[in-house]
C-alpha cells in the first residue's frame, strides 16, 4: 500500500503539522477555530493522554461525538470531566502556571510572533476591524509555550501588527520581561498553509519547515519582512493516508473545518 | 426578600428593573445567552445602556443595531459560526447607528474585574495583558480601560491591576428556578457567578419553574442564591438561538442567516422587524420558528446519576456511647 497515495490540502496539511507538535500527556489550552481540530486530531492520532481545556470552565474527557464549531459548544456538555467556570481554566489552570502548551488562532502575526485579532489601521477609527480578544491575550500573555495556527496570506504577516491583542515577544525576547510578563513564556511555534516556524533567541519568526506543495521562495514572498530561514530547512513531512483517514472520516466528516460547511456558502437558509 | 415570591412576565420584568442609562450584565458565556430578555429590552426601547459582557457575540450585536448602547465593555464581539457581528462593525468603523466607547478586556481580566466587583475589592493584580496594546503604558495604542500598571510591593515585579467592575442589573437564562429567585444552571458556567453577584438587582430567566425542594435537594447547582434576585420570569427557549444545556442545541443555521440577513443597515432592520418587533413576546417568536425547527434542537437525553446529600433529622445526643 502506497502511504502516501492520497494528497492533503494545504489546510489538512497545517492541521497535522500542528498536530504533531503536541506531545503526549500535555496539558493544553486550547482557543477557537482552527486549535480545536489540531487538538483533537492529536488526541486520535499520536497524544491519546493530552489534557485539553477551553476558557469557559471546560476539560474534556474524551474526544466529543460531534466536533465542537467553538470552544463552548453544547457538544462539550456530555464529553467533559469538568464544567466550571473561567476561573477554573483561564484561572487555576493557565494563570496558574499548570498548562503546559497554549494553542491559538489569529487574524494576522508579526516578525516577533505578536497576534492581531483586534483592528488593521487605527484603534479609534480602523479599516478593518476583528472580534477582539477573548481569552487570545491571556493564552500569549501566560502560557509557556504558544502555537500559533492561521491560513497563510501575505496580509495576515506583517513587520510589525498594527495592535497587539496576544503578547509575542513584542520588540526582541527580553521585551517580556521588560513588560512584566512570567519568564519562560511565549511563542514557540507558528503553522500555516504554507510553513512551520519557530523562534530564534531574539524571539523573531525562523522558517524551520515548509509545506512540500509550497517552496522557501513562496513562504519568502508571503511575509512583509526579510524573513530568516533556518540552516536545516526542510519539507513538512505530508500526513499519511491513515492520518487523513483519520482526519476526514472520524474527526470532520461533515467537513465543518476542512471545507468550511458551517458557513452554507451557496445554500438557500429559509427561516 | 427571599421569601416572596417574584414570578413575572417578562415585559414587566424589563419595565420594573431595566432603567435607561443603566450599566446592564448579560450573563451566559455563549451558552445560557438572554435572548429573549434582549429582545424585551429592544422592543422597550431602553436607551444610553452600558451593555457588559463577556462574550459579546450576536446578543451585544443586535443591542448595537438597535441603537440602545452608549458604551461596550466586553472581550469580543463577533458572530460564532465565525464571521463578522456586522452591527458592531457598522458602529465601530462608521458611527452606524451611532458611535459607541469600547472598553475591552480579555476573558481572565473582565471575568476578574466582575469577581473584584461583587466582593467589593479595590482591584485584583494579575500577570496578564502585560505587554499587550491593552497595556497602554507600554504600548499606547488608543485604548480605554481601566487597568493600571504597577510595581509589586511584595515582589517588585510589574502587574497589572485589573479594577472591579459593578453593574446596576444583570440577567441570564437558566434551566431551572423557584419562584422565589433562587437559580440552577448546568452546561459550562463562564463568568456568570461573577457577572450576577456583582449586579445591584438581577432578573431570572427560566426554562422551568420549579419548587424550592427541588432546588434544595441539589443546592451545588445554585448559581445565585434567592435572597438576590428581583424578578424570575419563565421563558422556554430564551436563549435561542444560543445553546442550553439539556434542552437544546445551539442554531447554527441561525448564526449563518443572521450574518447573511445583517450584511447592511436596511437588511438589519427587515431582520428586526421581523424576530423582535414585529413579534409581542417570546411565544410569537417561537411560532416563528416553528416547532419542527425546535424539535430538531432538542439533544438526545443524558442524565447523570442521582446522587445524595445524606439527610440528618434528629437533633445531636452525644456522649451516650
Amino acid at each position: 500500500m502506497d502511504d502516501t497515495a492520497q494528497t492533503a490540502t494545504a489546510i489538512e496539511q497545517m492541521i497535522l503539522s500542528a498536530a504533531r507538535l503536541i506531545k503526549d500527556g500535555s496539558i493544553l489550552m486550547v482557543g477557537t477555530q482552527w486549535p480545536i481540530i489540531v487538538s483533537l486530531l492529536a488526541k486520535r492520532l499520536h497524544a491519546p493522554n493530552i489534557t485539553i481545556c477551553y476558557e469557559g470552565g471546560v476539560v474534556l474527557g474524551k474526544v466529543p461525538d460531534r466536533i465542537p464549531l467553538l470552544t463552548a459548544d453544547p457538544s462539550v456538555n456530555s464529553s467533559s470531566t469538568l464544567l466550571g467556570g473561567i476561573l477554573d481554566t483561564l484561572g487555576m489552570v493557565l494563570h496558574g502556571g499548570r498548562a503546559d502548551l497554549a494553542i491559538l488562532s489569529g487574524a494576522s502575526v508579526d516578525r516577533y510572533g505578536n497576534i492581531n485579532t483586534t483592528c488593521i489601521g487605527d484603534y479609534n477609527s480602523p479599516k478593518i476591524r476583528f472580534g477582539g480578544s477573548g481569552g487570545a491575550c491571556d493564552f500569549g500573555s501566560l502560557a509557556s509555550r504558544t502555537i500559533i495556527v492561521l491560513e497563510h496570506d501575505k496580509r495576515r504577516f506583517p513587520e510589525k501588527v498594527d495592535f497587539i491583542t496576544t503578547p509575542g515577544y513584542l520588540n526582541g525576547k527580553d521585551s517580556r520581561a521588560r513588560a512584566g510578563l512570567k519568564p519562560n513564556t511565549g511563542p514557540y511555534a507558528v503553522v500555516t498553509t504554507l510553513g512551520l516556524f519557530r523562534f530564534d533567541e531574539e524571539g523573531e519568526m525562523i522558517l524551520t519547515a515548509y509545506n512540500p506543495s509550497s517552496s522557501i521562495q513562496e513562504v519568502k514572498d508571503n511575509v512583509q519582512w526579510d524573513l530568516k530561514i533556518d540552516d536545516n530547512v526542510k519539507p513538512l513531512l505530508p500526513p499519511s493516508n491513515e492520518e487523513l483517514k483519520v482526519l476526514r472520516e472520524q474527526i470532520d466528516p461533515q467537513g465543518m473545518y476542512l471545507r468550511n460547511e458551517r458557513f452554507l456558502e451557496g445554500k438557500p437558509i429559509s427561516m | 426578600m427571599s421569601d416572596k415570591e417574584k414570578l413575572m412576565s417578562m415585559a414587566e420584568a424589563i419595565e420594573r428593573y431595566v432603567n435607561d442609562g443603566d450599566i446592564l450584565y448579560l450573563g451566559g458565556f455563549v451558552q445560557q445567552a438572554p435572548f429573549a430578555a434582549v429582545h424585551e429590552i429592544i422592543r422597550q426601547g431602553k436607551k444610553d445602556l452600558t451593555i457588559s459582557t463577556c462574550a459579546g457575540l450576536i446578543i451585544a450585536d443586535q443591542m448595537i443595531g438597535a441603537g440602545l448602547v452608549k458604551h461596550l465593555i466586553t472581550t469580543f464581539t463577533w458572530n460564532p459560526l465565525p464571521a463578522t457581528a456586522h452591527c458592531f462593525i457598522r458602529a465601530i468603523s462608521n458611527g452606524i447607528p451611532k458611535r459607541i466607547e469600547l472598553e475591552e478586556y480579555s476573558i481572565l481580566a473582565l471575568t476578574l474585574a466582575y469577581f473584584a466587583g461583587s466582593l467589593d475589592l479595590p482591584y485584583v493584580a494579575t500577570k496578564t495583558m502585560l505587554g499587550s496594546s491593552f497595556d497602554w503604558e507600554q504600548n499606547n495604542a488608543g485604548v480605554k480601560n481601566r487597568l493600571k500598571f504597577q510595581q509589586s510591593p511584595f515582589t517588585g515585579e510589574r502587574v497589572c491591576l485589573i479594577p472591579p467592575i459593578k453593574h446596576g442589573v444583570g440577567i441570564i437564562q437558566v434551566q431551572r428556578a423557584d419562584a422565589y429567585g433562587n437559580a440552577q444552571v448546568w452546561g459550562i458556567l463562564g463568568e456568570s457567578r461573577f457577572g450576577l453577584h456583582s449586579c445591584e438587582r438581577i432578573i431570572i430567566c427560566a426554562e422551568e419553574i420549579v419548587s424550592t425542594d427541588i432546588i434544595m435537594r441539589d443546592p451545588n447547582r445554585t448559581l445565585v442564591p434567592g435572597f438576590r434576585v428581583n424578578a424570575v420570569v419563565e421563558e422556554p427557549y430564551g436563549s435561542h438561538p444560543a445553546p442550553m444545556a439539556g434542552y437544546y442545541d445551539m442554531d447554527w443555521e441561525y448564526f449563518a442567516y443572521y450574518e447573511r440577513e445583517t450584511r447592511t443597515e436596511e437588511l438589519f432592520l427587515n431582520f428586526m422587524e421581523k424576530w423582535v418587533y414585529g413579534v409581542e413576546n417570546r411565544k410569537q417568536y417561537l411560532r416563528l420558528l416553528g416547532e419542527k425547527r425546535l424539535k430538531s434542537l432538542h439533544p438526545e437525553g443524558f442524565t447523570s446519576e442521582p446522587i445524595s446529600y445524606g439527610k440528618l433529622t434528629s437533633h445531636l445526643e452525644l456522649g451516650n456511647g
